[in-house]
């Protein structure tokens, strides 16, 4: 069976990984109800991290669950790996401060 | 949809038929346990609530003891004790009984002394369980239905598997009528500000604010900030990336129904939909409080570690036998043995390994949220045996 990353809601531009995924492995999309694409990623994503499903700005919000979960501190290719090297809290004061 | 639960005389309908037999303070609890285990259909309510505290807590002691007496799969109530006990045995029986269930008080103090205090005891409790028995079973909607949820030992999973489909189950009862009470006031810091958003009404979003506020002032007191320390190491090593990332996962088991309003702890709904009370992230506080609010059913979220390797998991210390626990696992690792996958009630594990997906796990999990409504044993109702007593949130200070 394919890799596959769920994306929680379908405004989400990030997805968990289900599996450990490897860089350039090609991986099954899903939702809450099943299957809805494929995409590559192109860094490594450990499971239960999350990717990129889209490219993000730098300072754009992180969308997870439908919900802000932080921003982006650097531009954010499609597919790449996405955690506290490139987001942080957007509870943060300086983050506060920049929205 | 329907399911066969016993009319009660409030107008509730229960989904158990037990008489509870309640210890009024710590003291009484060997004469409550030994009545009821002498007794089929009865079970004790034993805890850890002494006379030695303030105002504040006995009046959250007596909203959860009276409330769990009220609870509509409680047949009907005997309130044992000392006798001289805060909350008073006859407060206590005061209470229940505007649920206009049968209800009685008995204590030492005015007894002729202990043994006839204990052939009283037995007697009544025999007299209460066999007029239960003859109630039968008859079809309500599940709008009378009310259920609760705590999650432990979340793990990268929880969000998307065990807490998403509970999110799921939670809001199509909310859609049959129902009503659904979460709460882990310290679990929803960080999300706080997105959940207010889900409140009904600006009033209901202060109030949420509120006991927020109130709950990180107390730990705040103590030295500690949460916003400051979240997520942990080890919650990052597993994927979560912000407090926000945390909570949310945390939060999934809401669902996304509207919130109708804010509950203090212990406090029973003034109507139907989805609330969010009070209470900290003790599973036991939390098992005694959502089923004095008057949760039918109690929904248990396992995530990794230690939760979800042994059956005694932590959720089942301190449980109410006459609330069912639908016990739920999502994790990253296989059960180790077979034992282990029997000892829940939902295995959502499948969203992970890609063999179901979030719906139908929801899906068979609403079906048997009605089986167990309506009678069907859990694998916890089906292991009793060893036994704690419930915890009784506090917060003040001991005489």
């Amino acid at each position: 069976m394919m890799k596959r990353a769920m994306r929680i809601n379908p405004d989400d531009n990030t997805a968990t990984a289900l599996n450990d995924i490897e860089a350039g492995e090609t991986i099954s999309l899903v939702s809450k109800s099943g299957p809805v694409g494929e995409m590559t990623a192109s860094q490594a994503v450990p499971f239960g991290h999350k990717l990129a499903v889209v490219d993000v700005k730098n300072g754009e919000k992180i969308l997870k669950y439908g919900e802000v979960i932080g921003l982006a501190t650097r531009p954010i290719g499609k597919g790449e790996y996405v955690h506290t090297h490139n987001v942080e809290s957007a509870l943060l004061p300086g983050a506060r401060e920049a929205k | 949809m329907e399911f066969l639960g016993y009319e009660r005389p409030d107008g509730s309908a229960g989904i158990r038929n037990y008489v509870a037999v309640i210890s009024s303070g710590r003291c009484a609890n060997e004469m409550a346990a030994t009545i009821a285990d002498a007794v089929p259909g009865a079970v004790p309510v034993i805890h850890t609530h002494v006379c030695v505290r303030f105002k504040d807590d006995n009046e959250k002691a007596l909203r959860v003891l009276s409330g769990i007496g009220s609870s509509p799969n409680v047949a009907a109530a005997v309130v044992v004790g000392v006798g001289c006990e805060n909350p008073s045995p006859a407060i206590i029986a005061g209470e229940i009984a505007k649920s206009k269930k049968p209800v009685k008080v008995l204590t030492i103090m005015e007894s002729d002394g202990f043994q006839s205090f204990m052939d009283e005891g037995l007697a009544t409790t025999r007299s209460m369980v066999a007029e239960a028995s003859r109630l039968q079973r008859k079809p309500f909607p599940l709008s009378y239905l009310t259920l609760g949820v705590k999650c432990g030992g979340s793990s990268a999973v929880s969000g998307i598997a065990g807490n998403a489909a509970t999110g799921k189950v939670f809001d199509r009862l909310i859609a049959e009528g129902g009503t659904a009470i979460f709460s882990e006031t310290t679990e929803v810091i960080g999300a706080d500000h997105l959940l207010a958003k889900r409140a009904v009404n600006e009033t209901v979003a202060n109030k949420f604010r509120e006991m927020v506020e109130r709950q990180e002032a107390i730990i705040k007191a103590s030295g500690e900030d949460i916003r400051g320390t979240q997520p942990t190491r080890g919650n990052i090593s597993e994927g979560l990336t912000t407090i926000e990332d945390k909570s949310l996962g945390a939060m999934a088991k809401s669902g996304t129904s509207p919130i109708q309003g804010v509950l203090e702890y212990a406090e029973k709904p003034p109507g139907k939909g989805l609330y969010f009370m009070d209470g900290t992230a003790m599973t036991s506080e939390l098992i005694s409080s959502e089923a004095a609010a008057g949760a039918h059913i109690h929904i248990y979220n396992v995530g990794g570690g230690v939760s979800s390797s042994f059956r005694c998991a932590p959720g089942w210390m301190g449980d109410i036998p006459f609330i069912p626990q639908i016990s739920v696992v999502s994790r990253q690792s296989k059960p180790r043995d077979s034992q282990e996958k029997d000892f829940f009630d939902i295995y959502a594990d499948t969203v992970v390994e890609g063999t179901e997906s979030v719906d139908e796990v929801a899906d068979r999990f609403f079906d048997e949220v009605i089986a167990v409504a309506s009678g069907k044993l859990t694998k916890r109702e089906m292991r009793r045996g060893y036994r704690e007593p419930i915890v009784l949130y506090s917060t003040g200070p001991i005489l």
